[in-house]
């Protein structure tokens, strides 16, 4: 890879990752990708592959759901919104994220 | 959804197309390239694809494992549930394969559902056979049938089988099977030729006794086989189907048969020998048929008066033959299947109330689970989920139940009806398992999700609900214990009816003699004469007797005939009438019947003396109720006269029929070709009858005996059928006993522990412990007594449907109604022991510390 400061998002985190981004407003899955990239500075990329198999899982779950609407471009968009479950979801997930990168941190100083 | 997705990840495309022409690549190019990093457009789907059916999957096992685990965690109320539903399912699974067999399911005949059984009636005696003028005129001037057939049954002897044998042989018209739509599994029917008495001797065997007698030796057809003197041709085999009135070993056509093609019986238009059938015309109903049967009935009448003379009346009718196959069945199976219903009410009302029950106790975790977030509808679906999984183990092992007990049920129905052979667990019975087990597990779950509706303080409504659900079923089971009660004690009656003689210690068996070689009286009597002598002879045997038929055999009641007075003038229409047996000389001291007065036979009652009779004391009474019968003269038809030499007493050919009037011939001076003997011994049936069976073919090695049986044993026999039905309601009874009872203790149960605090509190202002104890008692009987009356009330309007059924007691028994009160109250009271000691045992510290 010749980017190496471009990384695919760890397994499991893209779920928390685009609950995240639809908590602050509903989107399209291609504005979904390019928020996330912008947000963490080109450093995560979404593997585009792997990106609606899991929101189709999200509203599966009832954690999203979504609606067609004009997009930017005026051309019919697929748009996902975060439910009520899904906004638990969320904070449930990031707890356990802080928790969990907390721990490793932790762990990581105690080597140095 | 497909569309939907298309056009998601087009727009995806596009989109990443245009960042990469922003980015200054031609537009080919960057669709290309956005192509590449998106990856495979068709894997990617197939992606989405997966997640939609692993969701599915998903939601549906994850339902299962929690349902499962939420069943782990209450394994004893899981267990309940299973065991109630399975009792209930089976008990109804098991009685519903007999009714689908025998009543539901058509007959497994081709048009079995146009077979219709005629009848002739006559005022003073219903179901006379009829002549073979009789069907012939029927068969000529019906209008509504395409054929009309006859049978009847006889016994011969066949030869050339594994050993000489006594065949029960249905005789009948050569187009029989093809009008009942039954086609032989070997060989072929009867053909027209064989119809008349120069026809072939053909036979054609049951399915069975081709099985029984030639191991269902399939070069069966051609076989030669010996009957009544003539070489018979085995030319068919039928299939394993019911068969009326009986399933016969042999059918001949009627061309064969020495007794039918007799031309005297057969010209005799009062014979009544044959039974006839008949087949509707497609699309003709039974009332059609009816109404056709009813002019042929008049033009006869009119016809022949000396032969159906006006004033005794003649009507002929037309019914299913379906029907008959379980005549005086149905009543008893819709009374068996009421039972098994009334199981499953109290079945579902205890499973709705361990579903309360449960619910109460569950309240706790489902309120913190859905402070949680866990939303309404999923955590009812996990509650219907389990339901559902109990209602399937339920269903399975009641299944399995009835599985169990079908072979048994199917014992009980052969008492009763010849397609009990049909009766199995088909598609049918499992759509009927199927549906009360969804009933049962819905109305287990609809009310208690019913009562998590109504206000509730601390659960107490539902507790009045449970209460509610324990009162019906008290009522139900009373019904059902009320049932059971007046069945019990009709049963006990019947074994304790006095018949008229005793039973221990006698020996049976019928012998029925071989029609070619003893055709004559002279022959049969010589030989009846030799087999007396001969078992005489048998060391313990205290006295030898025979008779035509003995009491409780089927078609004991004998022949009804009428006979003339010497001395009283004729009235052909109203001529007296008694059941015509025959008695050798000790028959009446080997069944220990008294002699009224006047002698028994003796051994000069023969041929060549002056015919005598001996009469029972009914009829003896009904024409000299003076007492005087010894010496007058009686004859069956004008010409004999046979003079009274003795009166005996009455005697019950079955324990629920009322004695007769009955006259017996001497067996020297009428030999008939079926005989039954009784023989009262010293000794055991089991030492005896080795014995008896060498004394028979030392007399005529030849000779089949039929029937070797204790005369305890036929009496036994002879009520099994209401013992079963009285066994299979009583076990409902029981169950229902039981299920109540447990219901009632858990209700009780569960009070107690909600009320603990309360309990601490009275201990703790003097309450005295037996205060309490009598108190929690005085609730459940009180539960238990408002079903009680609920009960007997119901018991009180459905007792009368039982008065055919029951012999010897009214459907109002007080004896009876008293007995399930107590008992009721008994169980409940120990139902209700266990958690009003507990209540008694309280600890007020503790009690009043968790307030």
């Amino acid at each position: 890879m010749a980017q190496s400061s471009k990384q695919d998002i760890l397994q499991g985190t893209l779920d928390m990752l685009i609950l995240q981004t639809l908590a602050l407003e509903p989107m399209h899955g291609w504005g979904i990708a390019q928020r996330i990239q912008q947000i963490s500075r080109d450093v995560l990329q979404v593997n585009q592959g792997s990106l609606y198999p899991a929101l189709h899982r999200l509203e599966q779950q009832g954690w999203i759901d979504a609606e067609w609407n004009a997009s930017e471009n005026n051309r019919q968009a697929k748009y996902y919104r975060l439910t009520r479950t899904g906004k638990r979801q969320l904070s449930q997930e990031r707890e356990n994220w802080a928790r969990m990168t907390d721990a490793v941190t932790r762990i990581l100083r105690t080597q140095e | 959804m497909e569309r939907e997705l298309d056009t998601e990840l087009e727009f995806h495309l596009d989109m990443l197309a245009a960042q990469y022409v922003e980015r200054g690549m031609s537009p080919d190019n960057a669709r290309r390239a956005a192509r590449q990093i998106f990856g495979v457009v068709d894997r990617v789907k197939d992606d989405v694809r997966d997640t939609w059916l692993t969701r599915t999957l998903e939601a549906i096992g994850q339902d299962v494992r929690y349902g499962m685990r939420g069943l782990r965690r209450y394994r004893g109320y899981a267990a309940a549930v299973i065991a109630t539903m399975a009792l209930g399912i089976g008990a109804n699974t098991a009685i519903f394969s007999v009714v689908n067999a025998v009543v539901l399911q058509p007959l497994p005949y081709q048009r079995g559902d146009d077979l219709v059984l005629l009848r002739q009636a006559r005022s003073d005696r219903e179901n006379t056979g009829f002549s073979i003028n009789d069907i012939d005129d029927i068969k000529a001037l019906t209008t509504t049938m395409d054929a009309v057939v006859e049978y009847h049954g006889m016994y011969f002897i066949l030869l050339g089988g594994w050993e000489p044998a006594r065949v029960a042989t249905g005789v009948v018209s050569w187009d029989y099977f093809d009008t009942l739509g039954i086609r032989p599994l070997l060989g072929r029917g009867f053909v027209e030729r064989e119809d008349g008495p120069d026809g072939p001797a053909t036979l054609i065997i049951s399915y069975q006794y081709w099985q029984r007698a030639f191991k269902g030796d399939p070069a069966i057809i051609g076989r030669l086989v010996t009957m009544n003197d003539r070489q018979h041709t085995v030319v068919g085999v039928l299939p394993d189907v019911p068969m009326y009135p009986q399933g016969n070993d042999v059918y001949m056509p009627r061309g064969a048969c020495p007794f039918r093609m007799n031309p005297r019986e057969a010209a005799r238009r009062g014979s009544g020998m044959a039974l006839a059938m008949g087949r509707r015309k497609p699309g003709v109903s039974i009332h059609e048929t009816q109404a056709d049967v009813d002019a042929i009935a008049r033009q006869l009448q009119s016809k022949y008066p000396n032969a159906y003379p006006a004033a005794r009346g003649y009507a002929l009718t037309a019914s299913p033959l379906r029907r008959e196959f379980t005549r005086g069945f149905e009543s008893t199976l819709f009374m068996l299947l009421g039972a098994a219903g009334f199981v499953l009410l109290i079945v579902c009302a205890s499973v709705a109330n361990l579903s309360i029950a449960r619910t109460l106790r569950r309240e706790h975790e489902l309120s913190l689970r859905t402070a949680l977030g866990a939303d309404r509808g999923r955590l009812l679906r996990q509650l219907l989920t389990e339901n559902v999984l109990l209602s399937i183990a339920g269903a399975a092992a009641g299944l399995i139940l009835a599985l169990v007990g079908l072979e048994l049920l199917v014992s009980y129905a052969e008492r009763f009806t010849a397609r009990a052979s049909e009766i199995r667990i088909d598609a049918t019975v499992l759509l009927f398992t199927l549906s009360i087990s969804i009933l049962t597990g819905l109305v287990a779950g609809v009310v208690p999700a019913l009562s998590r509706r109504l206000p509730s303080k601390r659960g107490s409504n539902r507790q009045d609900l449970r209460r509610l659900l324990i009162v019906g079923q008290v009522a139900v089971s009373v019904v059902l214990l009320i049932g059971a009660g007046l069945m019990l004690r009709s049963l006990l009656k019947l074994t304790g009816v006095d018949p008229g003689f005793t039973t221990d210690r006698v020996l049976t068996m019928q012998i029925d003699l071989d029609f070619s070689k003893y055709g004559n009286s002279p022959e049969r009597s010589d030989y009846l004469d030799r087999l007396l002598a001969g078992l005489r002879r048998v060391p313990g045997a205290l006295y030898v007797g025979a008779s035509g038929t003995i009491p409780f055999l089927e078609g004991s009641h004998g022949a009804f005939d009428h006979f003339l007075i010497e001395g009283q003038p004729i009235d052909r229409n109203r001529l007296p009438r008694a059941s015509v047996k025959i008695a050798s000389d000790d028959y009446f001291r080997a069944m220990n019947i008294p002699m009224i007065s006047g002698r028994s036979f003796g051994s000069s009652d023969d041929l060549d003396h002056p015919a005598v009779v001996i009469v029972n004391q009914s009829l003896a009474t009904r024409h000299w109720p003076g007492g005087d019968a010894v010496g007058h003269r009686i004859s069956g038809d004008g010409v004999t006269w046979n003079t009274i030499v003795g009166v005996v007493a009455d005697v019950r050919q079955q324990l629920a029929q009322e004695p007769e009037a009955e006259l017996y011939l001497a067996m020297k001076q009428s030999p008939w070709v079926t005989t039954n003997w009784v023989i009262r011994s010293s000794t055991s049936f089991e030492s005896m009858a080795p014995i008896v069976r060498d004394a028979v073919h030392a007399v005529d090695p030849g000779q089949p005996i039929f029937r070797l049986r204790p005369l305890d044993e036929l009496r036994a026999a002879s009520i099994a059928p209401p013992r079963l039905t009285t066994m299979l309601i009583g076990v409902f009874a029981g169950l229902a006993l039981v299920i109540t009872a447990a219901g009632i203790g858990g209700v009780i149960a569960f009070s107690v522990g909600q009320r603990t605090q309360e309990l601490g509190v009275r201990l703790a202002f003097g309450a005295r412990r037996l205060d309490l104890v009598s108190m929690i008692l005085a609730e459940g009987i009180r539960l238990t007594a408002i079903g009680l009356a609920l009960g007997i009330a119901g018991a009180l309007l459905l007792g009368s449907m039982l008065t055919t059924v029951l012999f010897g007691v009214g459907p109002t028994d007080a004896l009876t109604y008293t007995a399930v009160s107590s008992l009721l109250l008994i169980v409940a009271g120990l139902a209700c022991l266990v958690p009003a000691l507990r209540a008694g045992s309280t600890d007020p510290l503790e009690a009043l510390r968790a307030l």
